[in-house]
């Protein structure tokens, strides 16, 4: 025989081999596996995967796990002769679990098909355990699964950022789903924060086992296993050591404050404060704290309508994070956006001298005069000491020549250019966007058009325009860096479970103003900010008496219908700047409250301060109301 | 560059017929594997990518009918080297999944190089095997195929390739046999050489001794299948994931898209090297059977075609590509039916994924060239 030959006899002989394999398994064998795959005989039994932890930039852990237990109805579990509601009565009566409970959460439970599990019960008490083990033979059909809670090593700081967590609910059920991701009802996902933000990569996916059953409902063996993949773990750019002094200092601050408030009529009682620190040179996030907040430790085990309600209708708002979500006035702080565009439009320097005769400034034909701060002229001064002493009267003319000469949009242009009115893009959900007005705003809005005097006060921050303390802080940086900023990050790294990184953030600029904006702009703005702390006639100087760096600033007090907001924002060193500093007290009265405690966040993070006093702190939710 | 209208007379129209069939069938079954009928399954981006393979391959087959295959011989010293070339350059620039790195980008492009390198031995040893046809029945002429074959085998196993490996062996095992290779010594070394394996394997397993070549992982894979049980958690999980499926398919399949070890994600890989249990589970014994036969039908028309081809050198090629496919659709059958190793090598027109698209496409190309200058008085 030839070769040939013999090659097309081995060919035959391997597709018949092929061929009669198939015929094996799918007629002669193919109940057996039609069975099986139908799940009538098997049952998969989930395996829980633990979310990623979150740690700080130093590797502390301020997010992680612990161990609880689950309970599951297995459908495929179930013997023939049994029903789901007998099993669900007699586990009732045994145990310390409500049969209504059990019922209500069988009934709404969708299983895709007949092989899922129904979580039955979370977090079984230790009692509960031993009884559904010890009566095996009657709960058939039950399941108890070890599964994972949030543990919050710091039930009240970084609260905001950390964001809470809760059950899935059914627009995120499909959308998540839609989106290719493996959710059932009854997960648990991140709601607000980090924890949402990232829920793609703290999730990981669940496993499962795959079992064979008899007729009793009892496992012959296993089929398959497949592992659960844990949750990857964020590392944050957050200095927890500063987060925490930062925490304990605002604390004391809002608490004294309103202490004070309530003893002085004539004080405003704030109802919220904030501080941001953010790195200059990379945007990285390194302490955010909003209060008044909540202890996480309410949200573990899943939150209870009442507890939730409470926080819902607090007056004072605890679920906001004011550093992204509050959009208000920033006052004399805008004056650093309408100096640049002074600067740039109008031909002003640095020497360039102006006069406050009376304390006043009026528009031509105008009846009302726009006043300044201080109800005395205060006589001749040069461009960088206006800034320094936060003059109305300057900033308003500068505001009424950028009117007439390029009508009132080029101030809401030079607001835009520096980030102002668009989100920053921090990695946090629900940022607000806040609001630079113009004309085309106005018209829509109100109906008007726009008049000499928006733009009159619009040039001190004030009028409609609203930022964020986290919009501020890229401004105040951007200004730092001669016109580069960085987009705020609060997470560095990814890490997955296996320790790799899988996925890193690098500095992402978000404003980049060098080609536009002559750095002489900056030198002078920037010489501004310095005196506003370095001269004895600068509005910050005297909360920065034997202050051990040279710092860089600018307040604000923002007028609102009632009480001001007092705003400060800041960098430090002023030759080589590190870190942005913004603080802002909510209905604060005066900036005179908000720059203390941001000469204080400077201390603590250049080591001048201590930071470890101790950790604990006054929050407003007690944890042994989460516990009990 | 040489073409005659006369070509097409000659045309073995069984051989676009069956292959045409079988990417129509990849392109069903790759559509329920990713699951299509589901909102946003992101499925459409697999079937375009699939579907720019194929025209890029069958663009091949029509521009290679142009040149007369007798170039591939002229050239096989530059095809070799460049073949060395691309498989070095790739262990050291290449990217990969899973301890292995098998691509080159080239733009949006991830280039497997070792499924062209397949082809490209086969034009090589066919050459070398045709120069040295007087010798073959001795040791010194089965010396020259054999180290021309063993340096890209070691190369694609550096790139820890096992599969295409295995694929490169098995070329050179058939064509050597088909080139006249004196049968008492292939059989003395490769029967040894697979009974030392087998040895080697037996006292690992038994008394722990060290592995050459192979890791950990990758016996596991290989030897899995003898035992699902040796790693109920990996491999062994896929294997008894692909056999329910198929096997629950039974005689007629539960029909497109309802497969539910498809559809409930219980199939491992399901669009590239488990693609036969898609089919086997939702077209049943009938479809498992007429995806079978139709690639025993092409195989056969191979062989028609390499018994008419106008010189050895065509001969020896069809073989060789005759054998490529033989050991892909043996390989990947056998394994999701339990039978063969794990080895992650995927079946031909069917699988999703582009490379070894193309490089089907291109062996069958060549394959038709040959068929088309068959007639050795056209000269």
């Amino acid at each position: 025989m030839d070769r040939h030959k013999i090659l097309r006899v081995v060919i035959l002989m391997i597709f018949i081999i092929l061929l009669s394999r198939a015929a094996y398994l799918q007629m002669a064998r193919g109940d057996y596996y039609y069975e099986l795959s139908e799940g009538n005989r098997i049952s998969v039994r989930p395996i829980n995967a633990p979310r990623g932890r979150i740690y700080d930039r130093r590797g502390e852990i301020i997010v992680s796990n612990r161990l609880t237990y689950n309970l599951y109805l297995m459908q495929n579990e179930i013997p023939p002769d049994r029903s789901a509601e007998e099993i669900l009565n007699q586990l009732a009566e045994l145990s310390s679990l409500a049969e209504s409970r059990l019922v209500s959460n069988y009934n709404s439970a969708e299983p895709k098909s007949a092989i899922d599990p129904i979580l039955l019960a979370r977090h079984l008490s230790k009692e509960d355990m031993v009884i559904i083990a010890e009566n095996k033979d009657i709960l058939s059909g039950l399941l108890v699964k070890e599964s994972s809670m949030r543990d919050y090593i710091y039930p009240a700081e970084l609260v905001h950022t950390t964001g809470y967590i809760g059950e899935i609910n059914e627009e995120e059920l499909v959308s998540y789903n839609e989106a290719g991701y493996n959710y059932r009802g009854g997960d648990f996902v991140g709601k607000s924060g980090l924890e949402r933000e990232y829920e793609f990569y703290l999730n990981g996916e669940r496993g499962a086992e795959q079992i064979e059953v008899n007729s009793r409902g009892e496992k012959i063996k296993t089929i398959g296993i497949k592992k659960p993949e844990p949750g990857s773990d964020l590392i944050l750019n957050i200095d927890f050591s500063l987060q925490s002094a930062v925490e304990k200092l605002l604390a004391e601050n809002y608490q004294n404050l309103r202490e004070k408030a309530e003893e002085d009529e004539d004080l405003s009682m704030p109802t919220g404060i904030s501080a941001v620190v953010m790195d200059i040179d990379t945007g990285g996030i390194l302490s955010s704290v909003s209060l008044p907040d909540y202890s996480l430790n309410l949200f573990a085990k899943g939150i209870s309508s009442s507890d939730y309600q409470e926080l819902v209708n607090d007056p004072l708002r605890p679920m906001l994070d004011r550093n992204i979500m509050t959009a208000v006035p920033p006052g004399s702080i805008f004056k650093l956006v309408t100096g640049t565009a002074a600067m740039e439009e109008l031909g002003v320097r640095a020497s360039t001298s102006f006069y406050d005769s009376n304390g006043t400034f009026s528009i031509p034909n105008w009846s009302r005069p726009f006043r300044n701060w201080n109800p005395v002229g205060e006589g001749k001064l040069d461009f960088v000491k206006a800034i320094a002493r936060s003059n109305n009267v300057v900033f308003y003319e500068l505001g009424y020549e950028l009117y007439k000469e390029y009508n009132g949009d080029k101030l809401a242009e030079y607001a835009r250019k520096y980030g102002l009115g668009s989100k920053t893009g921090i990695d946090l959900p629900s940022e607000k966007k806040g609001l630079v007005p113009d004309d085309q705003w106005k018209r829509k809005q109100l109906n008007t058009g726009w008049y000499p005097g928006d733009s009159v006060n619009l040039s001190i921050g004030q009028g409609s325009l609203l930022t964020t303390p986290v919009q501020i802080v890229s401004l105040i940086s951007t200004i730092a860096a001669d016109g580069l900023g960085y987009k705020p990050q609060i997470v560095n790294k990814i890490r997955n479970a296996d320790g790799q990184i899988e996925k890193e953030f690098d500095p992402e600029i978000n404003i980049d103003l060098r080609d536009q904006i002559d750095s002489s702009v900056f030198v002078a703005i920037k010489e501004g900010m310095h005196d506003v702390i370095n001269k004895s006639y600068g509005t910050a100087s005297r909360h920065f008496n034997d202050f051990p760096l040279t710092a860089a600033g600018k307040t604000g007090t923002a007028q609102t219908g009632g009480a001001n907001h007092a705003w400060f924002g800041g960098f430090v060193p002023y030759d080589n700047p590190q870190i942005a500093v913004v603080v802002f007290i909510e209905n604060g009265e005066s900036s005179a409250f908000s720059v203390p405690i941001a000469r204080e966040i400077m201390e603590y993070y250049f080591g001048f301060k201590n930071h470890h006093n101790n950790r604990k702190k006054i929050y407003y939710y007690q944890e042994e109301k989460a516990n009990g | 560059m040489y073409w005659n209208k006369k070509f097409l007379r000659y045309l073995n129209f069984n051989v676009p017929f069956a292959v045409i069939l079988l990417i129509i069938i990849g392109f069903v079954s790759i559509s329920s594997a990713v699951e299509i009928n589901q909102v946003d399954s992101g499925a459409l981006r697999f079937l375009q990518k699939q579907a720019v393979s194929v025209v890029l391959g069958l663009l091949v087959v029509f521009i290679l009918q142009a040149f007369d295959y007798k170039i591939f011989k002229e050239y096989a010293a530059v095809i070799y080297v460049s073949m060395l070339l691309m498989l070095t350059a790739t262990i050291f620039l290449g990217q990969g999944v899973a301890g292995g790195a098998h691509w080159i980008s080239i733009g949006a492009f991830n280039l497997q190089t070792s499924e062209l390198s397949k082809i490209m031995l086969i034009l090589v040893l066919a050459a070398v095997i045709d120069n040295n046809s007087d010798d073959m029945g001795y040791l010194k002429g089965m010396f020259l195929p054999s180290i021309i074959a063993f340096i890209p085998f070691v190369l694609v196993i550096l790139q820890n390739d096992l599969g295409t490996a295995l694929v490169l062996f098995f070329i050179y095992l058939v064509m050597l046999f088909a080139g006249g290779g004196n049968f008492k010594y292939m059989a003395a070394v490769f029967g040894g050489g697979f009974l030392l394996l087998v040895l080697i394997i037996t006292a690992h397993v038994v008394l722990d001794t060290p592995l050459p070549f192979l890791k950990e992982y990758q016996l596991n894979r290989l030897i899995v299948f003898i035992n699902p049980n040796i790693d109920p958690h990996g491999s062994g999980y896929n294997i008894i994931q692909s056999i329910i499926a198929l096997g629950s398919g039974r005689t007629f399949g539960k029909g497109l898209f309802a497969g539910t070890q498809n559809q409930l994600n219980f199939l491992p890989e399901k669009h590239t090297d488990f693609i036969f249990s898609v089919i086997g589970e939702e077209f049943g014994f009938l479809g498992s059977a007429v995806v079978i036969l139709l690639f025993l039908y092409l195989l056969w028309q191979f062989l028609n075609i390499a018994e008419n081809a106008r010189d050895r050198y065509g001969y020896l090629v069809v073989i060789g590509v005759m054998a490529m496919f033989l050991f892909h659709v043996l390989e990947n059958i056998g394994m999701t039916m339990g039978i063969m190793p794990i080895t992650g090598i995927p079946l031909p027109f069917i699988s999703y994924g582009g490379t070894f698209m193309l490089t089907s496409l291109t062996a069958v190309a060549i394959v038709i060239n040959i068929n088309l200058r068959k007639n050795k008085l056209m000269f």
